[in-house]
């Protein structure tokens, strides 16, 4: 089996263009190697994984052009432009030293790699971008996601489903793509390409205009695109993280959208312009949840550290951490009045706290495992749960009101349409589900991947 | 933070660095193993194990062992050069010695090897459809092996970087959460299983903390990659479950040029299935001086002695043991005269290792040694010289016998045994300590039978003022305590682990810890009449419910299964009655090993209360026929004191031999250790005939006599008194420090004794004695010998030039208890 089969080979492709134009262009004096096209996708696929942040071995870290230019903990000089005999990135990448040899324990690099490292560093180690010290993943050439299966072999895990603004569509994460489909009636409408692995967050704009798509692939990745919501059309790609982005959120004003993520990050994001305006880092671990608070001028987050806090919209400083859940916390939202904060966790509640003062007001109890999903909307509070259930319950003294049946596996995510009255909800087994909220009756029920036949029931076989 | 808290981090600390120490084990053993190459020779006769091999899914293999049999006697491993064939490559393949399904049918595969040949019957079924992964025997048996759910990384108790897994996998439920449905399936690609989180991290792919930990080329990559591929499913309700390990060889004596063995490890299913699971294995050497093994299991002689190969497959544990044997040049067994049944077996184990046995020791080291082992302190220059003098050929037997009727070995051992019963004010009182301690003092000075022992302290009833052993149920406040202090004290098994997961390598589960609790959780604690009494009370009811299951427990017996107990009766005394049944094994060989560790510096099972299968004895033989003779005979204490005294490996010297000068575990000579902290203090005294003041007790209290460490005595804690927080007979610290050099070089408790008006020099100096009389006067005290002529010429002359006369005289004093040959036993 070859390695990296998906990944590799549109970078190995890559670099034999680059090789292949260079010679076909200017056969005599080929374009001096580019740091950001060349180098930097190469450190990236073979050096970082050991040589990334925090702590990277032998004390040298490639994360950024300044970085992956400075000496190690052997103090030898990584780089010494126009020198790349005295280069120990030259030198150990070329090895014969089986002992010695980068990458370690691994394929070396194949010879056209070498002689472009080689030839980088003889034409003096220069950087072609604009920022030396932006991370190596923010001035790569962006390539086109891979395609989404044509038709889908088997179901994947539903991690993201919204309403579009007059509820005639449901947005459905998928595998690289992001499926729409009719709530009614459970029909595939169309489908938007060119995403990450993984989509863990949808979010349609209050105008309806603009689709939010939030995710990444694990461990390696995060990313946040804008889509027109009406034909699927990228619009904008907002930043890049090192990991999965799980949140995106437009403000109620839909001027912004903040993201948080498995970097630890909260970054809010001017939509008009795609510019970052604010990066807030105070959590201790990854922030999955995220909401804004219906003025617009605070943000709640949850996170995977136990707490949940508030922040100031306009400028990110703190104002509140809650940190009475005692568990992870994988969702948070603002009552209809905003004078309630509702975080779901670990501890299998849904916990109301105050945020003015960080007290906690009530809980809602009784479900079987962690709640990975609450949403409001006026006097009512939606929720998912690792105990495969759908359940509503009244903002007014947190009530039980109503149970959503019919899934099987752990339900990651739920939304309310309040103009339809529609409930959708999706879970590990890939299963969607759509209810009226009105009279609990089930609308639709559809495996969200397009051209998946379920196998024949098993009692057949025998 | 409190002591339990402490305990159970200590605890979990230590689970986390043996696990360390196995892992790297693994690691390095491939690297450091230096193979020979095998030199076939010529067998008698070769034999293949298994004889026959059924491969019944395509995820069946079966490695073959083959080994040559010598006219000799001697045995080998050929497994790596036997030529292995199958005789239907449509049936069955072969790589080297393993054996690969190909197609339905039965084959044979032929092994030929230095003009032996045996066929082995292969039977091969299921082939039409590939099997599926077992998510309980293979995904987690992986996940095992390659050591992400150890107790240093992913199953620690908060896991590593937010990933967390049942510690060596005790807790399937939990891990197929976290591994698929957690984290909103983060780390499994169930559409693309390679690009999982779950293979690219430990294959470095994806920065990990852990570094790297799997190839693409380990059999381990193909079992999780499939497994995520077919659905990340669990095992179907019903699948078979593993109901055993067995490893071959069970046994193995290796003489050079044998050195290397490939263990094979067998799976027995509840189906009745056997499944090769080397590969799924996880292997460790008890000594990796003796004996390295690489993670297929294949162990590797580094030097000559044994070792147990421990095997473990999820929750089953076994173990090889191995002995690798060498000739060594010049050696000649001397045959040594054997006093006993001790030297017998332990003469027989130095012979067949070419290990030379010390000379037997001087009398006067003798002496020394007998009276500080026996009752704690040194002899009185008058008892030495009166020994040294007697001519009689049993004099050291004699000597024995009279040392084990004198009051201070009651309070010598009752000392030892104080510190395991955790005997403290703050734990029963000051009135407690003073009773319980009178009662132990009775138990050896009347040398209680040992089952009587511990039955009266495991059955205890009613206040702890009028029924002292009840303090043992004082101490240990609640059932856990129980259960964890029993099991060391009288199992010499530290199942504390097992108390939050099946412990990690041994075979102690979760429910044997509880199901032992149920034993002791009826168990209940009042206020006595005085302030510093407690009652211990039975209820008549209560049972103990597993945390993890939350299921209730049987009382449950090692080796004998639940216990069906009738409602109401005490289920101690079945305990009990367990206990010091004849045929328990436990029993008597926790009992022996520690009074052997207590007299020989090392017990024959070190820790002497760390009884497991990874942590064998030295001589299975000899711990055997001591605990026998000692449950023979009654639980005879001072049987087995006597038994070992009077061996020759007991009186053997300290000095080493060539042959012998490495051995640390055999008992080929004396084991020279510092003298424990009251026998140092009470040497000192006896040295300079001025006892030590203890707050509270009677004037010439000694120190191995004092009934807990309350006494605060700086000096004591120094060298190593323990605090008795727990039932561990670790909590002596053997260690020796700075603090110490200190103490005796300058410290105020030596200071003032040999500046004393009153001591021993000067009482000399009075009555008249020459220089040359009191230098040897002190030496006899100090060291049980007379001086050299050198020694006394040398002490003589650094009096007369000292100036004052007592000053010189201190000089010696003090350089004499600053000597090794003082401070330790030897």
């Amino acid at each position: 089996m070859p390695t990296f089969p998906r990944i590799c080979l549109p970078l190995c492709g890559l670099v034999t263009l680059v090789a292949v134009a260079t010679r076909a262009l200017a056969a005599d004096a080929p374009p001096p190697v580019s740091f950001s096209k060349d180098i930097a996708p190469l450190l990236l696929k073979k050096c970082q994984a050991c040589h990334g942040s925090p702590e990277p071995k032998g004390g040298y870290q490639v994360s950024n052009y300044t970085l992956a230019t400075k000496a190690g903990e052997s103090e030898q000089p990584s780089v010494t432009p126009g020198k790349p005999e005295e280069s120990e990135l030259f030198k150990l990448i070329s090895s014969t030293d089986a002992d010695t040899r980068m990458p370690k324990e691994a394929d070396a690099l194949s010879a056209e790699q070498i002689a472009l490292v080689q030839r980088w560093i003889a034409e003096g180690a220069k950087y072609d971008g604009a920022d030396p010290k932006a991370p190596l993943a923010s001035i790569v050439p962006k390539m086109a996601a891979p395609d989404p299966p044509q038709a889908y072999r088997r179901p994947v895990p539903v991690t993201a489903v919204a309403f579009n603004a007059d509820g005639q569509e449901l947005a459905v994460s998928g595998y690289h793509e992001v499926t729409i489909w009719n709530p009614a009636n459970g029909a595939l409408l169309r489908r938007i390409k060119n995403v990450g692995e993984r989509v863990q967050s949808l979010a349609y704009s209050p105008d309806g205009a603009l689709l939010a798509v939030a995710g990444g692939t694990p461990g390696q990745a995060g990313e946040v695109k804008l889509f027109k919501a009406a034909d699927g059309t990228l619009v904008n790609e907002l930043g890049s993280m090192g990991d999965v982005a799980y949140r995106a959120v437009f403000n109620p004003a839909g001027t912004k959208l903040a993201v948080a993520g498995a970097d630890r990050s909260i970054r809010v994001f001017d939509v008009a312009s795609g510019k970052q305006e604010i990066l807030i880092e105070d959590h201790a671990d990854w922030v999955v949840g995220l909401a804004w608070s219906p003025d617009g001028a605070k943000l709640a987050s949850a996170s995977r550290d136990k707490t949940s806090k508030l922040f100031n919209a306009a400028n990110g400083e703190s104002l509140m951490t809650y940190s009475g859940q005692g568990e992870q916390i994988f969702s948070v939202a603002f009552s209809a009045d905003g004078k309630l904060i509702f975080t779901a966790g670990a501890d299998k509640k849904i916990h109301a706290w105050n945020p003015d003062d960080g007290a906690k007001k009530g809980e809602i109890a009784g479900f079987g495992r962690e709640v990975l999903g609450v949403v409001t909307s006026a006097d009512k509070i939606f929720s998912c749960s690792a105990d495969k259930t759908v359940q509503q319950h009244r903002a007014e003294g947190l009530k039980p009101f109503k149970a959503y049946p019919g899934h099987t596996d752990s339900v990651y995510c739920v939304a309310y349409h309040p103009m339809t009255g529609r409930v959708a909800a999706g879970s590990f087994s890939g299963e969607v589900r759509v209810w009226n909220a009105e009279d609990g009756a089930a609308v639709a029920t559809f495996i969200a991947a397009p051209g998946y036949t379920p196998p024949a029931p098993v009692a057949a076989v025998k | 933070m409190s002591w339990n808290s402490w305990k159970r981090t200590a605890g979990l600390q230590a689970c986390g660095l043996a696990l360390c120490l196995a892992w790297q084990g693994q690691l390095l053993a491939a690297a450091d193993a230096p193979i020979e190459p095998i030199v076939v020779g010529t067998p008698s006769r070769i034999e293949v194990f298994p004889q026959q091999a059924k491969l019944d899914s395509t995820r069946r293999t079966m490695h073959l062992i083959v080994s040559g049999f010598y006219a000799d006697g001697a045995v080998q491993d050929l497994t790596s050069v036997a030529e292995v064939k199958s005789k239907d490559e449509k049936i069955a393949r072969t790589e080297g010695s393993l054996v690969l399904p190909a197609g339905n049918g039965r084959t044979e595969v032929t092994v030929k090897l230095g003009g032996h040949e045996l066929n082995v019957p292969i039977e091969v079924i299921n082939q039409d459809s590939p099997d599926k992964v077992s998510f309980n025997y293979g995904t987690l048996a992986v996940l095992s092996k390659q050591g992400c759910n150890s107790g240093a990384c992913h199953g620690s108790p908060s896991g590593k970087g937010g990933f967390r897994m049942s510690l060596r996998a005790y807790d399937p439920v939990l891990d197929i959460d976290t591994l698929v449905r957690e984290a909103f399936n983060r780390r499994t690609n169930l559409y693309e299983p390679e690009n999982s989180l779950l293979l690219r991290k430990p294959l470095m792919e994806v920065a990990h903390g852990g570094g790297r930990r799997l190839k693409k080329s380990d059999s381990g990559y193909e079992v999780l990659r499939d497994w995520i591929a077919q659905g990340c499913q669990v095992d179907p309700d019903g699948a078979p479950t593993c109901v055993k390990l067995e490893v071959y060889p069970r046994e193995r004596i290796l003489k050079r040029p044998a050195h290397t063995q490939q263990v094979l490890a067998l799976a027995h299913f509840s189906d009745g299935t056997v499944r090769d699971v080397t590969q799924l294995a996880v292997f460790s050497s008890s000594d990796e001086a003796v004996a390295t093994v690489d993670a297929n299991g294949l162990v590797v002689s580094q030097d000559r002695g044994e070792a147990a190969i421990l095997v473990r497959f999820l929750d089953k544990i076994e173990t090889s043991s191995m002995m690798f044997l060498k000739e060594i040049p010049g050696f000649h067994w001397n045959s040594p005269p054997e006093n006993n049944f001790v030297d017998h077996f332990v003469f027989q184990k130095l012979q067949q290792l070419q290990i030379l046995p010390s000379e037997l020791c001087t009398d006067e080291e003798f002496v020394r040694r007998i009276y500080l082992d026996v009752i704690g302190v040194l002899p009185e220059p008058t008892e030495t010289a009166q020994f040294l003098a007697d001519a009689n050929p049993q004099k050291r037997a004699a000597l024995i016998d009279k040392l084990l009727e004198r009051p201070e070995y009651a309070e010598f051992w009752a000392l030892k045994w104080g510190d395991l019963l955790r005997i403290r004010n703050v734990k029963v009182s000051n009135g407690g300590v003073h009773k319980f301690n009178r009662w132990l003092v009775a138990a050896f000075r009347d040398n209680m039978p040992y089952d009587q022992f511990a039955r009266q302290l495991l059955t205890a009833e009613g206040s702890t003022f009028v029924n002292p052993p009840a303090n043992y149920f004082r101490t240990a406040t609640e059932t856990n305590d129980c259960t964890e202090t029993t099991s060391q004290l009288f199992l010499g098994i530290r199942i504390q682990c097992a108390k939050c997961h099946n412990h990690p390598f041994e075979r102690w589960s979760q429910d044997n810890y509880y199901g032992i609790g149920a034993f002791f959780n009826r168990v209940q604690r009042k206020p006595g009449i005085n302030p510093e009494e407690q009652v211990i009370w039975v209820a008549r009811a209560g049972e103990v419910t597993q945390p993890r299951t939350g299921k209730q427990m049987q009382p449950w017996l090692p080796l004998t299964g639940s216990a069906d107990l009738k409602g109401e009766d005490d289920r101690r005394s079945t305990f009990a009655d367990w206990l010091v049944r004849p045929d328990n094994p436990f029993f008597p060989k926790v009992e022996v090993n520690r009074i052997w560790g207590h007299l020989m510096g090392r017990g024959i099972v070190e820790p002497v209360d760390d009884f497991r299968d990874s942590n064998p004895p030295s001589s299975a033989a000899l711990i055997a026929a001591l605990a026998d003779d000692f449950a023979k005979n009654g639980y005879d204490r001072k049987r087995v004191v006597r038994n070992i005294l009077n061996s020759r490996t007991y009186q053997l010297s300290s000095r080493k031999n060539e042959f012998n000068a490495t051995d640390t575990k055999y008992f080929s000579h004396a084991t020279t250790r510092l003298l424990a902290a009251e026998q140092l203090l009470d040497a000192i005294c006896r040295v300079t005939s001025i006892s030590e003041k203890f707050a509270g007790l009677p004037a010439g209290t000694r120190a191995t006599q004092l009934p807990s460490p309350d006494v605060e005595s700086d000096f004591l804690k120094v060298f190593g008194q323990p605090a008795r927080e727990t039932a561990c007979a670790c909590e002596r610290s053997t260690d020796s420090n700075l603090s110490q050099a200190l103490q005796m070089i300058n410290g105020p408790l030596v200071h003032s004794k040999v500046r004393d008006d009153k001591n021993r020099l000067r009482v000399l100096v009075t009555a008249g004695k020459s220089n040359e009389d009191i230098v040897a006067e002190l030496y006899l005290a100090a060291l049980c010998r007379k001086p050299s002529d050198a020694e006394t010429a040398a002490a003589t002359k650094h009096i007369t030039n000292a100036g004052d006369r007592f000053r010189g005289l201190e000089d010696v004093c003090w350089a004499l208890l600053n000597a090794n040959e003082f401070l330790f036993q030897h």
